[in-house]
């Protein structure tokens, strides 16, 4: 043990002013060697109290330094150091800002990784939170996949893993009688659901399982912000009645203020099923199913039961689930799975930002401090000693750290606020709970410090080491090249930089060809003078096919009447929306078809008026549209797009030819389908990246669902002047009848293709300002380089070189490092490229087109860079240069 | 400072007697040199040797010392409830 604290305080030793450090010495072996002499003579070993007294030992020796520097640090360093960088402007400006980019980057993205993947859901004990799925047995592990009631009833029986299972479904009611009507994101949840997600009213109780059967009371729980903003949080609605959906619901709990889920409700409904449900819906898979896994089960335990119970139902009932099984995944992985890969890619991208951020100060501060070798070797031969020196450069750096840290600091915070406030359609669920992270800012703050100041110190220390202080001076003065073991080191800094900004631009590039391809592809439709709103139709008030069809009639007849309108109609399930509707062709010509050919025929289902394909500009390939004559009672008629006509009937003509599909959910209790009338164009129904999926579009007069979308055509070709217009149609047609989703076509669209647009223009800014850091170090290099040659360029002139010749051999010094540089970033990218394949839309990772143009650019840069100092090289006067010192 | 009023203390013993950690204990003793209020000395060569061990540092109080700690001692005495000083424990 003693040997370890001898050992400790001769490493600390150097850090205590020379003429208290025998004494210093002397002090601490003596109180070590008589402790232990004590020990021994007490037979007690004291390893541990030893150990944190070897501490004291540094603690004591840096605040004896630091009590030696402290003054002279704070008056004369200080003084200094400010003077010394408002000497240099535009290399103060350069590092401030470089550390403002590398902090503020860095931390405002990792602010959005936290919220979205790393920090823990929102809900109490978030680590046994999972969802369940219904798999198909090729697919078995498989995120996603709805669940049958039936299916849920018995999982929820028999499964041995789950303290509590419960169903849900996004639902969306009319809020009336108070005011304005609203539509309002809900939920519809089952008994256990509070249970599982562990979150308890603030105010009144939650569902619980006596809620469940058919016919109970029908109470709502409120969210806390709607309680806030609708019922001005008075706390005795609980107990109260409120309409929703023309129906009279008993509010009974608000729950606290923060619990979202599903993410956009914000209020929640009991979820029901009738006995008749239960017996002849086991293939209607539409909920969705939490649960909360027993303290002591695995996930993988929970996968094996619920795999177990699958398997039994798939032999007790095979017409409906012998294909099936079952997934458990954690709840975060179903809510930003989507998402994770594209976010760490990001967090890489920004990561490499940084890295370049350090790379970048490290050069210029060691240009600057090299730069800097003859004042430093003169104040040496004055006397100061290494120390001084070490210190006044960290007092500079330290003070350009600080500048560059706030400035990152408020960077950071704009970012932060400008991520959580996009609109949260983009896709990326959580990320509105972005906030500045202390623990990262703190974390970017101290990588780029610690650059600052090891590189800005370093020179220090090598210019008072070499001892003959005078060969010094006189090198430093007179050199005619520069050092070339220095020389070597900045330009590895500058190959390292260009490389990380090859990676980044070809990444920014692959996206941004790949975003290109997605702007190209024909969506389908071309409806840009096209306002967008959704009706729901109360079910208490709208509940016979007859008054539904009645209502969307008139509304679409009376937003047509409208000067400015030049087409409407209705839709249910709008292109770009996410809208699935799918349901097994049952029937083909008459004749019912295999199991299997039911499953492989499956259609998406679109039920419109007349004027649709007109209004969003759909082509009618052959035949013909619907016609206000096909109305509930007469003749069924149905439509297909190419797609669809191309799966029934391959090579034939679809015209003319009937077809059924199983009704397994909503359309009433009929069998829906008819005689196929015409054909219009693919639409791209999921975004421009999805494949067409075969669509039937069936007559609303004929299938009349409750809840519609309206679109109208603008005359004036701006959509939303009709906002207003189409509101007060609605109002006058039925108050209680909310407008919600008021979107234009264009808005939709954009909206569809907002991840990628965002991701691209986050990846393409890292990879400008990569590029533009290379460029400033490449630039920074070589004007030193430049400065450094002065008297060799002036006796290269002197002795007949051409100015042309100095310009090319400055140009060529550029030229290596960067080709250099950029021949290692082509190998690197093609390596890191591969973790973009999943976000590349029919662009190859190793897209030739791309690599050559980061290349080419890249190169371009450099010599754009290298222009200046390799022009100033050229002017320099050779008579100059020589009487130069 | 309290401390080291009892006699003169070596930085181990002090560090003992407060229950400080050393790098709490040592900056303060400097810091209380440098004001004057404490000063230190080597303990006696021949006594270490005895012991079989190189010699301590040790601190005592100045005057100024002294009085310091008189004045924050009634200083914290001050800050008490009215009446009687408690009795200090230890």
């Amino acid at each position: 043990m003693l040997r370890f604290c001898d050992f400790v305080l001769r490493a600390v030793a150097p850090l205590v002013p020379y003429d208290i450090r025998r004494d210093w010495l002397r002090e601490w072996r003596a109180e070590f060697a008589y402790t232990s002499a004590r020990a021994r003579r007490t037979g007690r070993s004291m390893p541990v109290t030893s150990f944190s007294r070897a501490i004291g030992s540094i603690v004591h020796a840096l605040w004896l330094r630091w009590d030696r520097w402290r003054v002279e640090m704070i008056m004369q360093d200080l003084k200094h150091a400010l003077r010394s960088l408002r000497r240099k402007p535009s290399f103060t400006v350069v590092v401030v800002l470089t550390l403002a980019i590398g902090i503020g980057g860095t931390t405002a993205i990792f602010g959005a990784v936290n919220a979205v993947l790393l920090r823990p859901l929102p809900y109490p004990q978030p680590d046994g939170l999972v969802r369940v799925y219904k798999t198909s047995l090729d697919q078995q592990d498989r995120v996603g996949g709805s669940v049958s009631p039936p299916d849920f009833t018995d999982w929820r029986r028999d499964n041995t893993v789950f303290t509590e299972l419960a169903a849900l479904n996004n639902a969306s009611v009319a809020l009336t009688g108070l005011g304005a009507a609203e539509q309002i994101p809900s939920a519809l949840v089952t008994g256990g659901f509070f249970e599982v997600m562990g979150t308890h009213p603030e105010i009144g109780r939650a569902i619980t399982t006596a809620d469940d059967p058919m016919g109970s009371r029908d109470v709502v729980v409120l969210g806390y912000d709607i309680w806030r903003r609708r019922f001005g949080s008075n706390p005795s609605i609980v107990g109260q009645q409120i309409t929703l959906d023309g129906t009279p619901y008993e509010v009974i709990g608000v729950m606290p203020d923060g619990f979202r889920y599903p993410l956009r409700s914000e209020m929640w409904l009991p979820l029901r099923f009738s006995a008749r449900d239960l017996e002849t819906q086991r293939g209607a898979h539409y909920i969705d199913v939490v649960g909360r896994l027993k303290a002591s089960t695995s996930i993988e335990q929970a996968r094996e039961n619920m795999r177990a119970i699958a398997a039994r139902l798939a032999t007790d009932f095979p017409p409906t689930n012998r294909n099936n099984s079952a997934s458990v995944h954690p709840l975060r992985e179903s809510l930003v799975g989507s998402v994770r890969q594209s976010m760490f890619v990001l967090l890489g991208a920004v990561g490499m930002v940084l890295l370049i951020v350090c790379v970048n100060i490290a050069s210029l501060v060691l240009i600057r401090a090299v730069g800097r070798g003859r004042e430093l070797a003169v104040r040496a031969a004055m006397g100061a000693g290494r120390a001084t020196l070490v210190r006044s450069l960290l007092v500079e750096s330290l003070v350009l750290g600080v500048m560059g840290g706030v400035a990152g600091l408020v960077t950071a915070y704009w970012a932060t606020t400008a991520i959580a406030s996009l609109d949260p359609s983009i896709g990326v669920p959580l990320l509105n709970q972005t906030r500045l992270d202390v623990t990262v800012t703190f974390f970017a703050f101290a990588i780029a410090m610690m650059a600052t100041i090891l590189f800005g110190t370093m020179p220090a220390w090598q210019a008072s080491s070499l001892g003959d202080v005078v060969s010094r001076i006189r090198e430093e003065g007179g050199s005619t090249t520069s050092d070339p073991k220095r020389q070597r080191m900045r330009s590895m800094l500058i190959v390292a930089e260009t490389t990380l900004a090859v990676v980044l631009l070809v990444g920014a590039g692959l996206l941004a060809r790949s975003f290109d391809r997605l702007l190209s592809v024909d969506l389908g439709f071309s409806a840009d003078a096209v306002q967008s709103f959704a009706v729901a139709m109360p079910s208490a008030k709208y509940a016979a096919p007859g008054q539904r069809q009645q209502f969307i009639e008139t509304l679409v007849s009376r937003a047509i009447s409208h000067p400015n309108v030049e087409s409407a109609a209705a839709v249910f399930g709008l292109p770009l929306t996410n809208f699935r509707f799918s349901i097994s062709t049952s029937t083909r010509d008459g004749v019912t078809l295999s199991d299997d050919d039911q499953d492989r025929l499956t259609l998406q289902v679109r039920l419109i008026t007349p004027d649709y394909f007109k209004t969003m500009g759909i082509a009618i390939k052959r035949g013909h549209v619907f016609t206000v004559s096909d109305r509930l009672g007469t003749e069924r008629v149905a439509m297909v797009n190419e797609t669809g006509a191309a799966l029934v009937w391959p090579n034939q003509d679809a015209i003319g030819h009937q077809l059924e599909i199983g009704t397994r959910f909503g359309l009433g209790g009929d069998r829906a389908g008819g005689t196929i009338v015409g054909i219009v164009g693919d639409v791209r129904d999921w975004g421009p990246a999805v494949p067409v999926a075969p669509t039937l579009y069936l007559p609303y007069a004929q299938w009349p669902e409750d809840s519609m979308t309206i679109v109208a055509k603008a005359r004036n070709g701006d959509p939303s002047s009709l906002i207003q217009p189409m509101r007060a149609v609605l109002q006058g047609l039925d108050r209680d009848v909310p407008m919600y989703s008021v979107r234009s076509v264009p808005q939709i669209a954009s909206n569809a293709v907002a991840q990628p647009r965002l991701y691209l223009v986050l990846i393409a800014s890292f990879a400008g300002t990569a590029m533009l850091l290379a460029a400033i170090g490449l630039y920074g290099v070589l004007a030193y380089a430049v400065g450094q040659r002065t008297r060799e360029i002036g006796i290269r002139l002197a002795l007949g070189a051409k100015r042309g010749e100095v310009l090319r051999m400055v140009m060529a010094q550029a030229g290596r490092l960067a080709v250099v540089g950029v021949g290692i970033g082509l190998i690197a990218a093609v390596l890191a490229s591969r973790v973009l394949r999943s976000q590349l839309f029919e662009i190859a990772p190793t897209d030739a087109i791309t690599y050559v143009a980061v290349a080419g650019a890249l190169l371009l840069v450099s010599l754009i860079a290298s222009w200046i100092p390799a022009r100033r090289a050229a002017r320099i006067d050779p008579l100059a240069a020589l009487r130069h010192d | 400072m309290q401390a080291i009023s009892g006699g003169y203390q070596y930085g181990f013993d002090i560090i003992d007697q407060t229950g400080l950690p050393s790098g709490t204990v040592y900056p303060a003793l400097g810091r209380l040199e440098r004001d004057g209020l404490v000063k230190s000395a080597w303990e006696n060569e021949h006594d270490a040797h005895a012991e079989g061990r190189p010699a301590r540092r040790y601190y005592k109080l100045t005057a100024p010392g002294v009085k310091a700690l008189a004045e924050s001692a009634s200083f914290y005495r001050a800050l008490l409830p009215a009446g009687k000083p408690k009795p200090v424990r230890g």
